[in-house]
């Protein structure tokens, strides 16, 4: 079936109705597998589908979807997108947008060696995530959750304003739960690693990263209450990146919900602070030519050397703000969610120093590997309190393991703090993609004991 | 949905390489969603999503294939790829006749969602919204949202299982935020229930928003909570997420047969003080985690977590009771027809203590008062957990002397729980808004009485 054509058939058959329209199509394979001591204990394979129908019609917008592809069903998703545009309230800047021209270039972002990845591979990799980690230290007691994912499909938009486009992806990842144990202790941690291509993938990195850090963490106790330096692993500094990336929306900016609106033009952090997200960016897992809205993807540098230069757009807030142009952020989760501002591949600038300079320039301090519960940072307020796990630092080097401990410090001020960036920019697939290198941050209040 | 002897080649189908057990689910969901923003009614979405999928069980191992063309023939190509997972052509089993399974409880179902038009769903949102910004000049957000999901599901197995559900689900969410000079502060707040229109004979969804706005207003002139060791009291009702994250996860099954809980092999062991007992309860009339039958056919159950202190029983799905030889307690849930089943909470609390709630607040020296708790999360296997404090009030000699924002609880679930030395009369289930993330998404209620904990570690910027 050619899905671009499908969509342009449901667009001109809602336009019938005297409306804006688009179609967004996303067609896929997954596959699931589960590995319990060498065992397939969990296998899930199947395809799926989903059309998304949004209207627009005097500023006033609806949306409906389906999975059924039938004429009847279509019929009816045009009529119910229709008829919830006549409830909503018109708005101005509501349009659908105009076409652009896409920039020719591969991407990265379809192997075709994922779509051809037999079944008795993929189980295979599971097995070594599994085998990696338990393999990596006798004190790694057990695995939990040892999966294998791999995706790949193809996602068609169209407009009735001439938008037209589609593209193949895939995805391939991984991730485990290792459990290490001595006389007096227990820890757990997650390991996990994934690409758009099948050569970005390494199962033995999966299990071995989680054994390490399992085994890293046993003995760990919370230090004194204290304001202190942090050192934040790559993994660790997405915390900040999240919370940071929504209070970049101009969605959040056009509508008092960020603690950096009103402030473009100003220094917001750091000199040595410089964010960008690129849609375009090669191989990346966020990457893709247009956005759900079928708007080309753009690199866009949001803060340059500390000063904030700009907030992400999409269509609408584009529109609104008069004098932006769209970013390429607008994003769906599904055909069943109707596109919303969010980042693509999101990232600190690396710097020049290695990961160990920067711990290297610390004296006291805290190095943190992993966080939980980032979701709670407030990008209205810039209130940051998050849990945090990791080692002390001792002249430069880590010490003994440290959990159960807080970090906090509004995210005006630790923007402000930030004292060395790393050379080590590493992706987690988190919100489109976050991607950190090493950085240290002063003046961290850390809550413990 | 499918008539019996379309489901019955379905299961045969899936029998086919030696399977010891197959299984049928089948879904239909049907969803609006409304979002009110600056006094604009902005999005409306409108969709069905159905589907099936076969599961077939090879002793301690299953496969599974979907579809979301649900016909007989999709169904039985589906089994046949999950039926390919196996390696025993010579079909011992035989499917036992389907009977139609009898549950505790009532399909809920009053007034059904059509009985009221789009325009006046709107209204209430619009009620809701200007009620907000007429509560005071320093409201700079609001955002109300409504949500109706109807969700049928059927559920067969080769054993003769036959299980129908049909679950209704109102949710209004808000979100205020407040500012003076270059504080801003927000607040979320919302209210929900497995239940029809007859959600508004008795709940008004237009009474919460001015709490809300109260509460960003409180926090704008909040001083930074402390950081450090202190004792800590916990609201009643949306406060039992604390035990739903920190132990309730650590009690599923799927952890405790691995060995990857902190409570595996603890049934009949002192897990917390005498007068603590905690159910999961999934029968309770119109709460977010009840069903007739859990999404493997099941009867749901009200399972005595902890008795008077004493660790009981686990929350348990079909595949993790197969592993141990037992039934399941009807915890198996899933999200959707796309996945496949694990053990899960229902509704899920802290039954009513001893201590006047009063009391527990004049105990306290120097501490803080958890009003309204955010999300939160948890490591399952040890029980590490975290949570955000929206409302918190320090106490001093007894009293509540001042707002603080920004707060964070920081423990071990076990450990906590251990250490709980005063639970409340006053047991409230909350409002109607929990879902809980498990890798899948489901909707759960919790609950407590006020609860006290001597020593937690509240993380602060002061």
């Amino acid at each position: 079936m050619d899905y671009l054509e499908f969509a342009k058939d449901v667009v001109s058959k809602a336009v019938e109705r005297g409306v804006e329209a688009e179609a967004f199509i996303n067609v896929g394979q997954n596959t699931s597998v589960n590995v319990d001591r060498g065992e397939v204990e969990k296998l899930s394979q199947a395809g799926s589908k989903g059309l998304g129908v949004r209207v627009v019609r005097d500023g006033k917008m609806g949306y409906a979807y389906t999975s059924d592809f039938g004429a009847g069903s279509i019929e009816k998703t045009i009529e119910s997108a229709v008829n919830l545009a006549d409830v909503a309230d018109g708005d101005e800047y509501r349009s659908l947008p105009a076409p652009q021209p896409l920039p020719e270039e591969d991407l990265e972002v379809y192997d075709q060696a994922i779509v051809d990845l037999p079944i008795g591979r993929k189980v295979e990799m599971a097995r070594r995530i599994e085998k990696a980690a338990l393999r990596y230290d006798e004190r790694v007691v057990l695995t939990n959750r040892c999966t294998l994912i791999s995706q790949y499909g193809t996602v068609a938009v169209a407009n009735s304003k001439g938008v037209a486009g589609s593209y193949d992806k895939s995805f391939i990842g991984g991730f485990v739960m290792a459990m290490a144990a001595d006389e007096s202790d227990r820890s757990v941690a997650f390991g996990f690693d994934f690409g758009s291509r099948l050569g970005d993938f390494k199962p033995s990195a999966v299990g071995k990263d989680a054994a390490r850090k399992a085994v890293g963490m046993l003995g760990g106790k919370p230090v004194p209450t204290q304001r202190a330096s942090v050192v934040y692993s790559p993994m660790a500094a997405t915390s900040v990146l999240g919370a940071l990336s929504r209070a970049l929306g101009a969605d959040a900016m056009q509508r008092n919900r960020s603690f950096l609106e009103g402030k473009i033009g100003e220094t917001v952090a750091a000199d040595m602070v410089t964010v960008l997200d690129n849609g375009r960016l090669p191989g990346g897992i966020a990457t893709r030519p247009f956005d759900d809205e079928g708007v080309p993807t753009a690199a866009t540098r949001l803060i340059d050397e500390g000063v904030l230069q700009t907030a992400l757009h999409d269509h609408y807030t584009a529109t609104r703000d008069g004098t932006a142009s769209s970013t390429g952020n607008a994003s769906r989760r599904s055909h069943s969610s109707m596109p919303t501002l969010d980042a693509s591949n999101f990232y600190f600038q690396p710097g020049q120093e290695t990961p160990e300079e920067v711990l290297g320039g610390v004296e006291q301090g805290l190095y943190v590997e992993s966080v939980m519960n980032t979701a709670s940072i407030n990008p209205i307020s810039g209130d940051y309190s998050i849990s945090a796990k990791g080692y002390w630092i001792e002249n430069g080097e880590l010490s003994h393991p440290v959990n159960e401990v807080t970090i906090a410090l509004p995210m005006q001020e630790l923007l402000h703090n930030v004292k060395a960036v790393g050379n080590d920019l590493t992706f987690v697939p988190m919100m489109g993609a976050l991607g950190s290198p090493t950085i240290r941050v002063d003046g961290v209040m850390i809550g413990g004991v | 949905m499918l008539p019996n002897e379309s489901i019955r080649r379905v299961l045969d189908a899936g029998l086919t390489n030696g399977a010891d057990l197959a299984e049928v689910y089948l879904e239909n969901k049907e969803s609006l969603s409304l979002t009110l923003d600056e006094g604009r009614l902005e999005k409306a979405t409108q969709g069905n999503d159905i589907g099936g999928g076969v599961r077939v069980f090879y002793g301690n191992n299953a496969a599974y294939a979907y579809t979301d063309d649900l016909t007989e023939e999709s169904l039985i190509e589906a089994a046949g790829v999950a039926a390919a997972a196996g390696q025993n052509a010579n079909n011992a089993q035989v499917c036992a006749d389907l009977t139609k399974g009898e549950s505790p409880v009532e399909s809920r179902i009053e007034r059904p969602f059509e009985e009221m038009s789009t325009q006046e769903k709107a209204g209430i949102l619009r009620e809701m919204d200007e009620v907000t910004r007429q509560h005071s000049p320093h409201i700079v957000s609001v955002q109300c949202g409504y949500t109706e999901t109807r969700r049928r599901v059927w559920v067969y197995n080769t054993e003769g299982v036959w299980a129908e559900d049909d679950r209704a689900f109102i949710e209004f969410q808000g979100q205020v935020a407040a500012q003076k000079g270059d504080v801003r502060q927000s607040s979320a707040t919302g209210i929900g229930g497995q239940i029809g229109l007859e959600f508004f004979d008795d709940r008004d969804p237009v009474k919460m928003m001015p709490e809300a706005a109260d509460t960003a207003l409180l926090m704008l002139d909040a001083r930074p909570a402390p950081a450090g060791e202190m004792a800590v009291v916990i609201n009643n009702g949306w406060g039992g997420v604390l035990f739903h994250e920190a132990c309730g996860h650590c009690m599923e099954a799927d952890f405790i047969t691995k060995g990857a809980s902190a409570y595996t092999g603890l049934v009949g062991e002192k897990v917390g003080p005498d007068f603590l007992t905690a159910y999961d309860d999934g029968t309770i009339p119109g709460r977010r985690g009840t069903m007739r039958f859990d999404d493997e056919g099941a009867p749901t159950n009200r399972t005595v977590l902890i008795e008077n202190g004493i660790l009981k029983e686990y929350m348990w799905d079909l595949t993790e009771a197969r592993r141990a030889g037992r039934a399941s307690t009807g915890n198996g849930r899933r999200q959707s027809f796309r996945d496949m089943p694990m053990p899960r909470m229902t509704n899920t609390y802290i039954d009513a203590g001893p201590h006047d709630p009063e009391e527990i607040i004049g105990s306290v020296k120097k501490g803080l008062y958890a009003k309204r708790l955010g999300g939160g999360q948890v490591e399952i296997g040890r029980g590490d957990y975290v949570f955000t404090v929206t409302e918190g009030w320090l106490i001093e000699d007894g009293k509540l002397t001042a707002p603080v924002r920004g707060a964070t609880l920081v423990g071990n679930g076990p450990e906590t729980l251990r250490l709980i030395d005063m639970i409340g009369t006053d047991m409230s289930l909350d409002p109607g808004r929990g879902m809980c993330g498990k890798g899948q998404w489901a909707r759960v209620s919790v609950g407590q009485p006020t609860v006290r904990v001597p020593k937690l570690t509240v993380g602060g910027t002061e």
